[in-house]
């Protein structure tokens, strides 16, 4: 029972990682039709911000000076994401494949400067004294970290779920993901949703790289590569353009790769990959995604 | 005055040429019904005044040229537009619907509610839920919160239940007083009541453009709407 | 015509050039060096082929067609190293098992359409490179690769004397590669292909079943990689993980972008000048003419990704069409001038 416990919530805590990187994935396909290659690079950018301001910045490592790269990271990730939007998605407007092969560049050359710049060697990121700790649950130790994992996937989860629903660029992006040509024919610009949408997938992408930054024990420019596609299949999995669907996707996948790994050793990846085809094959649009997209 | 102006506007969709040099004139505070059979343009032509598609030739709203502007442009300019399929956002609510499409800042809210009192009880219902009929008064209600100069209704009793087609034609003709209309509509009966101009297209061209009452002369003209019945 | 005059003779020139090159005892071609970085070149370009079919003619955006590749490298090294296969016998069967494996991934990955497909495909073609890097069955040895049994293999294909034999067996698989990749695009479904790309309603309002022609083109690109695969493990002598890796199907994306998708030799070219650019570009790393510049350029200058993905960002947005694209607009504009001349003569 205890080790069910433990893996469960560690499952769980590997879900919110994902659900970090799916949902800005999820949000800036369901409303602009891009596929973005560079998402992992916002989570790689995040995650060499975030231990920029911990190493250079803050001289000791506690729960402020780690939730300050966590923000940090994210705000970075965001800027960087809106600087690739700018520069070069708005440029191909509706070429969804131009603006997926573009991305694909984008992901190239940012991380080989990355990699130039930092060499591929997971750096150590400072973090405070209380995240080697576990706590008990049941019977079982838990590693804290992964609470710190969860609660920040859902305060974050909380924050753009309100954004989408309360503020009016929320509404503009909801009623885009639906039908972005006829929200232009009400005299919105939608461009600005856009921008606001890969500011809070790069910012979500961001503070997720700081997090996997911690609980991969390093940050190194090749981390991109494998969290944008366990983000791919989420976002399949979970549905298009559906926040709430990305979620579930992320809990389903981290909970079932844990328990895989625990009981088959190293199938983890191989069974969320049945996952998807057997998602696809039932249910093509995925968990929560609308029909016809 | 014309509140809108087509000269010489031509769409290519998927290498087909749809609109082949449609010209005529849309006259402020009159309702003009653009009429024709099925696929000859009625839709693609006012998809082009949208900017929806890309068109050749120049559209003009009143004496400014809104050619090749992109659409929210055009629509901020004063052009309220309600598609073939209505186009109402399904996941949102029929209040967010609405708010979505405020750009005044003082919406008229009062019309809407007077037009269509269902919409102010269903506020806060999903809008993918209402009746077919509910849907297009979302539609239109959208065009009228804003004080437009002119607004594009396409097709709006299209595959309503006849007593909804009756209510929807009673909204338009109490609208048509009070704003600049072209209107795309099959509906012979609701034309006749609205309609003080009317422009024919066949096969991408305009064939006609006048009086409804020079119309009945035209038998040519007359074969093309596709409808059976006169027009009086 | 667009095409030269002496586009043919010349290309036939070229390949007697390559065919004799390697027996002279001057020139370039005589040096195994050469010999090797371009017999891996051809086999590049040979699989920018099979993609150019895939996303070029048919309009899929596959990030998975390294699968396939892969399938062909160490289905053929198992067979042969574990369970000593005859060559002859292992390489047929590889390629049978890969089409195999085509069929069944493209009629999964076909349920879903343009971006969608390109996410299923990549998840798909990440499952084949976990397989692979972490050694099921003990079969393929993990990160570390499947080097070939050397004493299993005709002796002509091993040791560096015979490099030039390992040269022209990539030739003509390059060669193969280009007819078969020509007739398929020739032939009626081959139009079919296009026809789709171009616009899918349209085709299958002409009552034609888009997604079978679709996974037609899936497993004639997959089997034909898997081809090339089992050479590239003849030529390089082993099998490694990397051929799976999404990167593998991006370079080759990279390829077709940079020749121009589409055209077949605009594909082919872009292979075979990315391979020796990529081989080209970390020797220049190596090399002392980046050590003067700061940390900041020289390191991201030392990475082949780099310039090769800014020369990437640079074909979508402002040169659609690449390599046959720029050379079809120069023809163009000189036809048009020649014609404008003798016009007013």
């Amino acid at each position: 029972m205890d080790t069910f416990i433990l893996i469960t919530i560690t499952g769980i805590g590997l879900g919110a990682l994902f659900f970090l990187v799916a949902s800005g994935l999820s949000l800036i396909y369901g409303l602009m039709g891009v596929l973005n290659f560079a998402h992992g690079t916002f989570l790689v950018v995040g995650a060499f911000s975030g231990l920029w301001i911990s190493t250079k910045v803050f001289a000791t490592a506690n729960t402020w000076t780690f939730l300050g790269a966590m923000v940090f990271g994210g705000i970075a990730g965001g800027i960087f994401a809106l600087i690739v939007e700018r520069l070069v998605i708005t440029r191909l407007y509706e070429r969804h494949i131009e603006q997926a092969l573009v991305t694909v560049g984008v992901a190239l050359v940012a991380g080989a400067t990355l990699s130039g710049w930092f060499g591929n060697d997971p750096r150590l990121l400072p973090t405070p004294h209380w995240f080697i700790n576990t706590v008990t649950v049941g019977k079982a130790f838990v590693p804290v970290d992964r609470f710190l994992y969860i609660g920040a996937s859902i305060v974050l989860y909380i924050v753009l779920a309100s954004i989408l629903r309360f503020t009016r660029i929320g509404l503009i992006i909801r009623a885009g993901v639906e039908n972005r040509a006829m929200v232009g024919a009400l005299g919105i610009n939608v461009r600005l949703a856009f921008s606001a949408v890969f500011f809070m997938g790069g910012f979500a992408a961001g503070l997720g790289g700081v997090l996997v930054g911690a609980y991969q024990n390093g940050v190194t420019p090749l981390m991109s590569g494998s969290w944008l596609i366990y983000g791919f299949i989420v976002v399949v999995v979970g549905g298009m353009g559906s926040l709430g669907g990305s979620a579930l996707a992320a809990l389903l996948i981290g909970v079932v790769d844990q328990f895989t790994n625990y009981y088959m050793p190293g199938l983890g990846d191989f069974v969320i990959v049945f996952l998807l085809a057997a998602v696809l094959l039932t249910r093509p649009q995925g968990l929560l995604g609308k029909v016809g997209r | 005055m014309n509140a809108i102006t087509l000269q010489d506007v031509n769409v290519f969709l998927s290498g087909s040429h749809v609109l082949q040099g449609v010209s005529f004139e849309v006259p402020s505070n009159k309702v003009t019904a653009l009429l024709g059979r099925n696929g000859v343009g009625k839709t693609t032509t006012l998809r082009a005044i949208m900017g929806l598609i890309p068109s050749t030739g120049n559209i003009g709203l009143f004496d400014k040229s809104i050619s090749g502007m992109p659409t929210y442009k055009i629509a901020q300019s004063g052009i309220g537009y309600v598609p073939e399929d209505r186009d109402i956002f399904s996941t949102l609510t029929v209040a967010e619907n609405l708010s979505l499409a405020v750009r005044d800042a003082d919406p008229n809210y009062d019309l809407v509610y007077s037009l269509f009192p269902e919409l102010s009880q269903r506020g806060s219902q999903r809008a993918g839920t209402l009746s077919g009929g509910q849907q297009q008064m979302v539609a239109i209600a959208r065009s009228l919160l804003n004080k437009n100069h002119i607004i594009l209704i396409d097709e709006p009793t299209k595959g309503l239940a006849p007593k909804l087609v009756g209510e929807v034609a009673e909204a338009l003709s109490k609208v048509a007083s009070e704003t600049t209309m072209l209107l795309v509509e099959q509906n012979l009966a609701l034309v006749k009541s609205v309609a003080e101009h009317i422009v024919v297209m066949a096969q991408g061209k305009v064939i006609f453009q006048g009086e409804p009452s020079n119309l009945e002369d035209d038998a040519f003209v007359h074969s093309m709407l596709g409808v059976s019945g006169g027009l009086h | 015509m667009l095409r030269w005059k002496y586009s043919r003779p010349l290309l036939g020139l070229l390949l007697l050039i390559m065919a004799v090159g390697p027996m002279l005892s001057f020139g370039i071609l005589r040096e195994p060096g050469i010999q090797q970085t371009l017999a891996v070149a051809f086999l590049y370009g040979a699989l920018a082929l099979t993609y150019d079919l895939l996303f070029g003619f048919t309009g899929l955006l596959s990030f998975g067609h390294a699968l396939f590749f892969a399938a062909g490298a160490y289905i053929t090294a198992i067979l042969i190293d574990s369970y000593r296969w005859p060559w002859y016998f292992a390489i047929p069967t590889a390629v049978i098992v890969s089409a195999v494996l085509a069929v069944l991934v493209g009629s999964a990955s076909l349920r879903t359409k343009g971006i969608t497909f390109a996410m299923v495909t990549l998840a798909f073609g990440e499952a084949g490179h976990v397989v692979i890097s972490r050694n099921f069955g003990s079969l393929t040895n993990g990160e570390n690769g499947l080097p070939i049994n050397a004493e299993r293999v005709p002796g002509i294909f091993i040791g560096v004397v015979n490099t030039k034999y390992l040269f022209w067996l990539a030739l003509a698989v390059l060669i193969f590669v280009y007819a078969a990749i020509w007739w398929v695009t020739q032939s009626p479904a081959g139009r079919v292909f296009s026809a789709l790309r171009d616009n899918e309603v349209r085709a299958s309002v002409l009552g034609l079943n888009a997604t079978r022609f679709k996974l037609l083109a899936f497993v004639i690109a997959g089997t034909l990689a898997s081809v090339i695969g089992a050479a590239m493990l003849l030529v390089s002598g082993n099998a490694a993980p990397r051929y799976a890796d999404a990167n593998t199907t991006i370079a080759l994306l990279l390829m077709v972008i940079l020749g121009g998708a589409g055209t077949r030799w605009g594909a082919a070219v872009g292979g075979i000048l990315y391979s020796i650019a990529s081989t080209r570009l970390q020797d220049l790393n190596q090399g002392k003419a980046l050590a003067s510049l700061p940390k900041i350029i020289s390191g991201p200058l030392s990475e082949p990704a780099f310039i090769l993905g800014l020369l990437f960002i640079f074909i979508v947005m402002f040169a659609p069409g690449g390599l046959s694209g720029a050379y079809y607009r120069l023809r163009m504009r000189y036809l048009q001038r020649d014609k404008s001349t003798s016009g007013s003569l």
